[in-house]
C-alpha cells in the first residue's frame, strides 16, 4: 500500500490567483523516507498540510494510508504523526511535560507514556533538560521537543516539515538518526527540507519542487543523473576564459570569483594540469544533488550566487 | 468496550489538555493567576464605592457575569494565539482529538484560571442574599455561560484569526454582552422596547438569575424556566456552530 498518493492535486489559496501547487501528483511507498526539496514558498508545506489533513485541497485527489484525506480524515489521523513547520513549545511547559501529556492524550496509558517520553528525550539527548520549563531552552532544544512529541507517537505515518531549522549539527544528527530508527521500525515519513545534506542523507526518493510543481524526482542516484557530467571542478576564475573551460563540458560562474565546470572524470587530469600551469587553485569533486538543485530550480542566494548557466 | 472507550478517551483528552495548559501552566507560573484573578473585581469595587454599598448585589451579579464573558473570550484568544504563534493547533488537527475536544480541555483550562475569582464572586453571591437552596441554581448559572461563551469564543476565534481588528472584535463582543444589557443594572430601568430586546442576550438571564438567587425582585414577565430555555437555546446554537462552521482544518 502506498503511504501518500496524491494525484493532479492543486491547491490555490483563497485571495490568491496563482496556485500554490498546481497538478501535483506524488507517490509515496511506505517505509520509506520521501523528501519534499525546494527551496522557500515552492509549496511544500503546502503539500504536507493537505496530506496531513489540516487543509483541504482545491481540487485533485490525495489518499494517505489507503484513505481519503479529504473525506475520511478521522481515519487518516488516527494513523499520523506531525512536526508542523516553525512550531514553538509551550513556554512553561518541559520537555517532559510536552511528551508525556501529549502521548496520554493520544491514547497511551501512563506506563507506555512514561516508558516512551524516557526513551525519546533520551534519543534526542533531552534528558538532561526534561524538567526546564522550554522557555528556558535554546531553539534547537525547543524545535527537539517537537519533534520529540511527533516521534514517540505510535503511527505509522510521520510528517516532518523542515524538522531540522535552527538545530546545531550534532542536534540535526541526533534527529536524523531517531528519523531512520522509525523507518527501521516501519514507519514512513514525509520530510520537507531544504538542507541537500539532510536529503541526501535520509531520502529514498526525493521529488524536488519549484513554484507549486514537481521539476525532478527520483532516488539521489537518479537526480545525479539530471546532470549528464558526474564530475565537478571548480576552478578560480584569474585570466580564464569560459570558452577554453567549455571545450570540457558545461560552464557556471558560481559569482564567487569561481567557475565552476562540470565533466567526466577523463577530463580531470587535463584540467588540472592547465590549472596547476596558470597556478590557479581548483578542486575536484563529484556532482552533488546541490548541483542538480541549483541546475533544476535557478539561483538561490545562500548557495553562492549562482549568476548564470551555461549548457 | 469500544462504546466506552468513545466516550472516556475525548473526556481524558479534555482533561489532559486543560491539565498541560492550565494547571501545569499556573504551577509553574503561579503570579499569572493574580492578574485573572483580580481583574473581575475592578468594576465590582468600584459600583460599590460609587453607590456607597447599596448596588452591591447588581455588582457582583454583573462582574460574575462578565468574568464569564471574559472567560469565553480569553479562551478565543488564546486559541488564536496556539494557533498562529505556537502552531501546536496543527498538530492536534493532525491527531485523532476532536475540535470540540480540544474547545472543552481549553476552556476547562480558562476555568482553572478563573477559579479563585469565581470562587469569590459566588460566595459573595451566597453572602449578600442566597440561601444555600440556591447554590445549585448558582451553579448551573455559571455553567451554562461558562460552556455557551466558550463555544462562542471558539467560534469567534476561528475567524478572526487574519483579522488585524481582533482585539476591537473582542473589546466589542464584551460591550454588547456584558456592559449594554442590563447585567450590572436592574431591567427595569430600561425603556420597554430596549426590555424585550434584552431579554434577546443570553447574559441578560444569567444576571437575572444572579439576582433571583440573591433576593432580588426580578420583572413579571421573567421566570426561571423563561432564564434557563434562552440559555439553553444561545448554548446549543454556540456549541452547533463550534461544531459546523469554526474552522478547524483550513479551507
Ligand atoms: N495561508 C496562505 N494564504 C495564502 N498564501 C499562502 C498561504 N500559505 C502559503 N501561501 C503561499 O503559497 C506558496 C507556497 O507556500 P508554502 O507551501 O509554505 O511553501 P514552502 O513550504 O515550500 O516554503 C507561497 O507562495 C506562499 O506565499
Ligand atoms: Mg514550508
Amino acid at each position: 500500500m502506498l503511504a501518500i498518493d496524491a494525484d493532479s492535486l492543486t491547491k490555490v489559496y483563497k485571495g490568491s490567483s496563482r496556485a500554490a501547487l498546481n497538478n501535483v501528483s506524488i507517490k509515496v511507498d511506505s517505509a520509506k523516507i520521501f523528501t519534499l526539496l525546494g527551496r522557500n514558498g515552492a509549496g511544500k508545506t503546502t503539500f504536507v498540510r493537505m496530506a496531513a489533513t489540516q487543509l483541504l485541497p482545491t481540487s485533485g485527489s490525495i489518499s494517505v494510508l489507503g484513505y481519503d484525506a479529504v473525506r475520511q480524515a478521522k481515519q487518516v489521523r488516527q494513523l499520523i504523526s506531525v512536526v508542523p513547520q516553525e512550531g514553538r513549545p509551550l513556554r512553561a511547559l518541559t520537555p517532559w511535560d510536552h511528551v508525556y501529556n501529549w502521548l496520554q492524550i493520544r491514547g497511551e496509558d501512563k506506563k507506555q507514556a512514561r516508558e516512551k517520553t524516557e526513551a525519546v528525550l533520551q534519543k534526542l539527548e533531552l534528558s538532561e533538560v526534561r524538567d526546564r520549563p522550554a522557555m528556558n531552552l535554546s531553539g534547537g532544544m525547543k524545535q527537539k521537543i517537537l519533534v520529540a512529541m511527533a516521534l514517540a507517537v505510535d503511527a505509522q505515518l510521520l510528517f516532518l516539515d523542515e524538522p531540522t531549522i535552527g538545530l546545531d549539527p550534532v542536534s540535526r544528527r541526533q534527529v536524523w538518526s531517531a528519523v531512520k530508527d522509525w523507518k527501521a521500525k516501519g514507519g514512513s515519513i514525509l520530510l520537507t527540507t531544504h538542507y541537500m545534506d539532510e536529503a541526501e542523507m535520509l531520502s529514498d526518493y526525493i521529488a524536488i519542487i519549484d513554484r507549486g510543481s514537481v521539476v525532478a524526482e527520483g532516488t539521489v542516484r537518479d537526480l545525479r543523473k539530471v546532470i549528464p557530467q558526474n564530475t565537478r571542478i571548480d576552478v578560480a576564475r584569474d585570466g580564464l576564459d569560459i570558452e577554453t573551460l567549455q571545450s570540457f563540458g558545461s560552464v557556471v560562474d558560481t559569482g564567487a570569483g569561481t567557475l565552476r565546470v562540470f565533466t567526466f572524470e577523463s577530463s580531470i587530469r587535463e584540467l588540472s594540469e592547465l590549472a596547476i600551469r596558470r597556478n590557479l587553485p581548483f578542486t575536484v569533486s563529484p556532482v552533488t544533488l546541490d548541483d542538480v538543485f541549483v541546475y533544476l530550480v535557478g539561483n538561490i542566494e545562500s548557495n553562492g550566487g549562482w549568476s548564470q548557466r551555461s549548457q | 468496550m469500544v462504546a466506552t472507550k468513545s466516550i472516556t478517551l475525548p473526556a481524558r483528552q479534555a482533561f489532559l489538555i486543560a491539565y498541560s495548559t492550565g494547571i501545569l501552566w499556573l504551577r509553574r507560573n503561579p503570579s499569572s493567576l493574580v492578574f485573572t484573578a483580580i481583574s473581575p473585581f475592578s468594576l465590582l469595587f468600584v459600583l460599590f464605592v460609587i453607590s456607597n454599598g447599596q448596588y452591591v448585589q447588581f455588582a457582583v451579579a454583573g462582574s460574575l457575569v462578565m468574568a464569564l464573558v471574559g472567560y469565553g473570550l480569553a479562551l478565543g484568544q488564546d486559541i488564536s494565539f496556539y494557533k498562529t504563534e505556537y502552531k501546536i493547533q496543527d498538530v492536534f488537527v493532525a491527531s485523532p482529538v476532536s475540535p470540540l475536544t480540544y474547545m472543552m480541555g481549553l476552556a476547562l483550562s480558562e476555568l482553572m484560571f478563573g477559579l479563585p475569582a469565581l470562587t469569590a464572586l459566588a460566595a459573595l453571591v451566597v453572602y449578600f442574599g442566597a440561601s444555600l437552596f440556591n447554590i445549585p441554581l448558582l451553579v448551573a448559572t455559571i455553567l451554562l455561560l461558562w460552556s455557551s461563551m466558550s463555544a462562542m469564543g471558539f467560534f469567534l476565534s476561528s475567524h478572526m484569526l487574519h483579522m488585524r481588528n481582533a482585539t476591537q472584535v473582542i473589546s466589542f463582543v464584551n460591550v454588547i454582552l456584558a456592559v449594554l444589557p442590563p447585567v450590572f443594572y436592574p431591567i427595569a430601568n430600561l425603556p420597554e422596547q430596549l426590555q424585550y430586546l434584552s431579554y434577546a442576550v443570553p447574559t441578560t438571564h444569567a444576571s437575572l438569575m444572579l439576582q433571583h438567587s440573591m433576593g432580588l425582585p426580578v420583572p413579571a414577565g421573567w421566570s426561571l424556566e423563561f432564564g434557563y430555555a434562552v440559555q439553553i437555546a444561545y448554548l446549543v446554537g454556540f456549541v452547533t456552530l463550534a461544531k459546523t462552521r469554526a474552522i478547524w482544518r483550513e479551507t
